[in-house]
């Protein structure tokens, strides 16, 4: 690929690379090394360490529920977006190709629009009993705002298979659609929906936006949770913050892991944030 | 049984995306729809008005578009220049394993924005950060207040760390576009590697570079979270301020809400058109010449 073909990389490449892996690792490793410091203001290195403040934070009121409706946010809106997009990427592919540009036009549009935008204008529409403020409502916001990045692995691995041929073989067998779904055109596109999965999963754990407009305080998640504690108690905070890098991190590895096993390349939609 | 390819269009296929397209309209489109139709209209007597889009006028919420477009700009820019120079040292790299790892890099850490990523900032720029505190006692600089991670400066910091990664991930693949023949050809005729890049190389990258620019604008203006937890209310953004409206923090019409949401909208929606402008004319531009 290179244009000329270079043994060894030169000193400017060195440096902006240097520079580049410095300002990306430093806040995170600072992070980590923060949660088990215990005073780390007067020196290079820490005074010494602890495992305290992981304690506190465990012990933290809202710990678990947080964690718990995260986990929930996060595996609806996994679920909620899988039952609407891929059926959907699969109907438009075999049956209507023609409005191909339309599906792709309504995936790009929530990048278009920005999170509070969204938020503002669900929370004027569902004003009433029981939608308003909802974790239902909350859900329907993630969904809409997660969907590119579900929609673009998904419809890569759709793309990457003859589908059609899949489904005429399987119809000549006498399978109906659902049958076909189930048995032939989600078992080859596995790849692509494990990526789509984990890069929602991961998404919306971190989300913040949407959870804190919509719901509030009554559904409180563990981004909510962190963004309180980063005004109480920075040592809580920075385990906070641990947890949920490593928790991106695993998700990264997983998708990194499911996108080399199959052979549809990984592909990332960009989210706006 | 005939197959799918021969068959017409059939109406009644189309009733396969209906519930996707019902999602769609009502938790996207019609709320939308609604908000805009919200900003032309006077709560009290319900008929047609400019007052909300008239309000926008006064020194806040000006203050609010141009730090949003300044910060989104300034950032857009930085992520920009920065992110083009660094995918050019990843492309010019002789490992590929190298290469590898360093888009792997980028595409984890653009996505750790938000509350984490602020705090993370607090953590080595806040007061008493270790980079704060190490500048102090070391070599006797004093960052604050000059340089506050609370302030305008501040997230400028925080959001390159987001912006320049996903510059990388948008460039890259431009790079490789380019063609090795090309090169040789320039080189045959006795360019040399400055002179292939300044008339062959930045100018086939051009489109890339500016579809990465207007959707790093896009990117920053949207954001939310990151600034909530840094600066909070110490320095008006746009989506902020819309924020603090919809938590109720601050008593105003919802109307001036939904007006600047609606402008928010409009600019969105010009720097996504531009950035698929962009890309059409990249792809238009690989595909032509070669």
């Amino acid at each position: 690929m290179n244009l000329n073909k270079q043994t060894k990389a030169s000193s400017w490449q060195y440096l902006l690379i240097g520079i580049f892996i410095f300002y990306m690792l430093l806040p995170i490793v600072s992070t980590y090394v923060f949660s088990v410091a215990t005073r780390w203001d007067r020196t290079i290195l820490p005074e010494g360490y602890t495992v305290s403040y992981y304690i506190q934070a465990f012990k933290a009121s809202y710990f678990i529920s947080s964690l718990r409706n995260s986990f929930i946010l996060s595996i609806a809106t996994v679920l909620v977006g899988l039952v609407l997009i891929v059926p959907t990427v699969y109907w438009v592919h075999v049956r209507i190709p023609y409005t191909k540009p339309l599906l792709d036009v309504l995936m790009i549009l929530p990048f278009g629009i920005p999170t509070v935008v969204l938020a503002l204008a669900l929370v004027q529409v569902y004003n009433f009993a029981p939608l308003a403020r909802s974790p239902v409502l909350l859900i329907g916001a993630v969904v809409i705002y997660s969907m590119p990045f579900m929609y673009r692995p998904v419809s890569n691995a759709i793309q990457a298979i003859d589908v059609v041929t899949l489904t005429e073989a399987g119809q000549s067998l006498g399978a109906n659609t659902f049958q076909l779904l189930r048995r032939v055109i989600i078992p080859n596109i596995l790849t692509g929906i494990w990526s789509g999965s984990l890069l929602v999963f991961a998404t919306v754990f971190a989300e913040f936006t949407l959870t804190k407009l919509i719901v509030g305080a009554r559904f409180k998640t563990f981004p909510m949770l962190l963004v309180e504690y980063t005004r109480i108690n920075g040592n809580t905070a920075a385990a906070f913050s641990v947890i949920s890098f490593t928790i991106a991190w695993l998700a990264s590895l997983l998708i990194l892991w499911v996108g080399s096993k199959g052979q549809v390349p990984y592909q990332k939609a960009i989210g706006a944030r | 049984m005939t197959s799918i390819k021969s068959r017409k269009r059939n109406i009644t296929d189309l009733f396969g995306v209906v519930p996707f397209l019902l999602f769609c309209l009502a938790f996207e489109i019609i709320p939308i729809i609604l908000l805009i139709r919200g900003s032309l209209i006077d709560k009290a007597t319900k008929a047609f008005t400019l007052k909300h889009y008239l309000s926008l006028g006064t020194p806040l919420y000006i203050n609010s578009f141009w730090n949003s477009i300044k910060l989104s700009g300034l950032t857009a820019l930085i992520g920009c220049i920065l992110g083009t120079l660094i995918a050019y040292a990843i492309y010019r790299w002789p490992s590929i394993k190298v290469q590898h790892a360093l888009v792997t890099l980028s595409d984890v850490t653009t996505n750790f924005a938000g509350a984490p990523l602020a705090f993370a900032f607090i953590v080595i720029l806040g007061m008493n950060g270790v980079i704060t505190q190490i500048l102090l006692r070391y070599f006797h600089i004093q960052l604050y207040p000059k340089l506050s991670i609370y302030s305008f400066s501040g997230l400028v910091l925080a959001y390159v760390y987001f912006q320049v990664p996903l510059m990388i991930l948008l460039v890259i693949p431009a790079f490789e576009g380019l063609k090795k023949e090309w090169f040789e050809s320039a080189q045959s005729l006795g360019a040399s590697n400055f002179q292939y890049w300044w008339r062959i190389g930045l100018p086939l990258l051009m489109p890339s570079i500016i579809a990465g620019l207007t959707l790093l604008f896009a990117n920053a203006f949207g954001a939310f979270a990151t600034a909530y937890t840094l600066v909070e209310s110490q320095l008006s953004l746009v989506t902020l301020q819309i924020g603090f409206m919809i938590a109720g923090e601050v008593r105003h019409d919802p109307g001036i809400g939904m007006a600047m949401s609606v402008v928010s909208l409009i600019l969105m929606g010009l720097s996504i058109g531009l950035y698929q402008l962009s890309t059409r004319r990249a792809k238009w531009l690989v595909r032509s010449s070669s």
